[in-house]
């Protein structure tokens, strides 16, 4: 999944206004975009970077691709990440929001058949400060503001929250190996153990910080990844929204897969069982650096 | 967007399962066109309407009366608006069958139970992950006595109508060995909303709560509008902070933080995905249109892409617009894209009690500013 220097990237979706301005940044911190794809753009240039008509035609010109970043209207994300995944790229990082989740259903087991690897929807971005390697809108027009290089990996489902751990370590003497945001949908193609799980043989990664929230069951599958030490480097965890399980449940707040349904999804399981499998939980947001220091000192 | 009982059949039907002969009752008044035996059922969108009383079963007597006496109910929190009056089925066998997505499966899943009806809770249900490029196969694997044309008929409707939730039941069979709807819950996904013309169905809040003005209120902001949201989620509470919090992921770390403070929030919602000033200022009213506040706490993380400068003008807009004048404190912790410019803005406003902090100050340590100085306000507000 780790991309380095070398990798080819693309943009599916980055003529349209937010995803040229994201581009813009991208470019900015050193990232190389070899092509954008729009659909009827084929010929155009946007940020210095060639547009194609498809996925295909890019492979054509430039060979295969090691990754592409989308940006394309939710109701065409479907179409636009099976033509990335047939044209065979294996890793998508999937930025927009509100894609219905049949379609993320139906790109997650796609994606699965293919082996490739998908990341969001609503996904925030993937950041390198290492490398200056970055896809997606994570850390703005200056990630250097919240992110710089260290050792400690961040994987959160807030997009906001993402930055907030950055800049949290950051004030404190701390930097990042990798940042991603993986989404708050009900569906998502990487989840907390997924990424912890590559972060393993990362070499600059020592410790890890998960940002998860009320509803499903991905902080629990991450409990249950490191119980069995298949994730072995020590992990963080902040999880949002205590607040929500005094209220009527079946709402949704903010993120589409922030709901408790029935005993499903409240955040003080989440906590119980990560605690129990030898995860930290921090108490309040603040507290998040002092367990993560002695995660590394200890 | 959970339908209620007699919309979720009423699509079903539309696509060919069979459904009991009904009649929907707007009023107690409305007169009667069934004939008992029938069943009179409360549309309310929270479960369990059988233990609350909601559902009724007419063999003979007074119907009027009955229907009356339903309409006055108020069921699981919900107030009964609409009546169900539908032919009393006779049955063999009865199925309880859903379709929903799963994170634990990372797919959409078929649930059976070979006994519906009430209490489905304490069965013994199978689970069948079904693959959503191949629904044929993932449906032939599954062993059940209900006939595999209609559980494909049941997964196609799921799939081509975007339903987070489809829920049948029961589903029962006859003595005839067909098989009918009695009771269906569906969930449509509303980020599917775009592709079904379809989809005309009014605003509406969740089970087991009737929502207020307020929270209908902010819940239109986003309706027409797909640039961002804004007041998607508003939930109102009776403490004396008002919070306009932007970010899924900050808003639930705001409020956890205020509570354990002590601070008493007056509501809860967000905004984000980089909205217009129209929608922050819209919902900003919303917001500060409660009485008996204390405070104000504007507070966000420090955004990837939502344009600071033009939220937060969005935000003092409004707040020029507020009567009476706020005089309360207002806490604002937020940082991104134009934070320099917006707060440069914020510091020239010298006819609010403005609080500004940026990045410098976390979510945490805003908290406790916003509570001390909510609390210094009511004091010396007391008479």
């Amino acid at each position: 999944m780790i991309l380095d220097k070398r990798s080819k990237i693309i943009g599916q979706g980055i003529t349209g206004s937010e995803g040229s301005v994201a581009t813009a940044w991208i470019q900015k911190y050193g990232t190389k975009v070899l092509a954008g794809v729009t659909p009827g753009k084929g010929g155009q240039v946007s940020n210095d970077i060639p547009i194609f008509n498809s996925v295909a035609e890019v492979v054509q010109k430039f060979g295969s691709i090691d990754a592409s970043y989308l940006y394309v209207p939710p109701l065409f994300v479907k179409k636009a990440a099976f033509e990335a995944l047939d044209a065979g790229i294996k890793l998508l990082l999937i930025v927009t929001e509100k894609v219905p989740v049949k379609d993320s259903s139906l790109i997650y087991a796609k994606a699965e058949e293919k082996k490739a690897k998908v990341i969001g929807p609503s996904s925030v971005g993937l950041i390198c400060p290492r490398l200056n390697l970055k896809l997606g809108s994570i850390g703005g027009a200056t990630p250097e503001r919240v992110f710089v290089p260290g050792n400690i990996a961040v994987v959160s489902k807030s997009g906001g929250m993402t930055s907030e751990i950055g800049l949290l370590l950051k004030n404190a003497g701390l930097g990042i190996s990798w940042a991603v945001g993986i989404g708050g949908d009900r569906i998502i193609g990487t989840d907390f153990a997924d990424f912890l799980i590559e972060m393993e043989k990362d070499e600059e990664t020592r410790s890890s910080v998960v940002f998860g929230e009320l509803g499903g069951t991905y902080e629990e599958r991450l409990a249950d990844m490191v119980k069995k030490g298949i994730i072995k480097k020590p992990v963080t965890a902040f999880i949002g929204g205590e607040f929500t399980q005094k209220l009527p449940s079946q709402v949704q707040f903010g993120h589409a897969g922030a709901i408790i349904e029935g005993d499903r999804g409240k955040p003080d399981y989440k906590r119980k069982v990560l605690k129990e499998a030898g995860v930290k939980v921090a108490n309040d947001f603040d507290e998040i650096v002092e367990l993560v220091k002695d995660s590394i000192n200890g | 967007m959970i339908l209620y009982e007699f919309e979720g059949k009423k699509l079903l039907s539309e696509f060919g399962i069979p459904i009991p002969k009904s009649q929907l009752l707007n009023s107690p008044g409305q007169p009667l066109e069934i004939a008992p035996p029938l069943v009179l059922k409360a549309q309310v969108l929270s479960g369990k309407r059988a233990d609350a009383g909601g559902i009724v079963k007419v063999t003979q007597g007074i119907i009027p009366d009955l229907i009356r006496d339903l309409f006055k109910k108020t069921i699981n929190g919900e107030k009964v608006e609409k009546v169900l009056a539908e032919e009393l089925v006779a049955f063999e066998e009865e199925f309880y069958i859903s379709l929903s997505y799963d994170t634990n499966y990372r797919t959409s899943i078929l649930t059976i139970s070979e006994k519906g009806g009430t209490g489905v809770e304490e069965r013994e249900v199978k689970i069948y992950p079904i693959n959503p490029l191949n629904i044929q196969d993932s449906l032939g694997a599954i062993k059940s006595s209900i006939p595999y044309d209609l559980l494909l008929k049941i997964a196609q409707i799921f799939f081509e109508q975007d339903c987070l939730l489809l829920e049948i039941n029961p589903l029962v069979e006859l003595k005839n060995g067909k098989f009918i709807v009695l009771d269906a819950k569906i969930k449509l996904d509303d980020d599917a909303k775009n592709r079904h013309e379809a989809w005309n169905y009014p605003t509406r809040g969740v089970p087991e709560y009737s929502p207020t003005q307020r929270e209908l209120k902010a819940k239109e902001i986003d309706q027409g509008d797909y640039r961002g949201v804004a007041g998607s989620t508003y939930f109102d509470f009776d403490g004396d902070i008002a919070i306009l919090a932007s970010g899924g992921g900050a808003s639930l770390t705001a409020l956890d933080a205020l509570l354990k403070v002590g601070g008493k929030p007056a509501n809860y919602t967000e905004y984000g995905g980089n909205p217009p000033r129209e929608k922050v200022e819209k919902l900003t009213q919303i917001v500060l249109s409660k009485d008996y506040l204390h405070g104000l706490w504007v507070v966000g993380a420090v955004a990837n892409f939502t344009d600071v400068y033009e939220t937060l003008s969005g935000f003092l807009e409004a707040l020029r617009k507020i009567t009476p004048k706020p005089k309360f404190p207002i806490v604002i912790r937020r940082g991104g894209p134009r934070d320099k410019e917006a707060f440069e803005m914020l510091r020239q406003v010298s006819d609010f009690d403005l609080h500004l902090f940026g990045q410098e100050t976390t979510i945490t340590q805003s908290a406790k500013v916003m509570v001390e100085l909510t609390n210094k306000y009511a004091q010396s507000n007391k008479t």
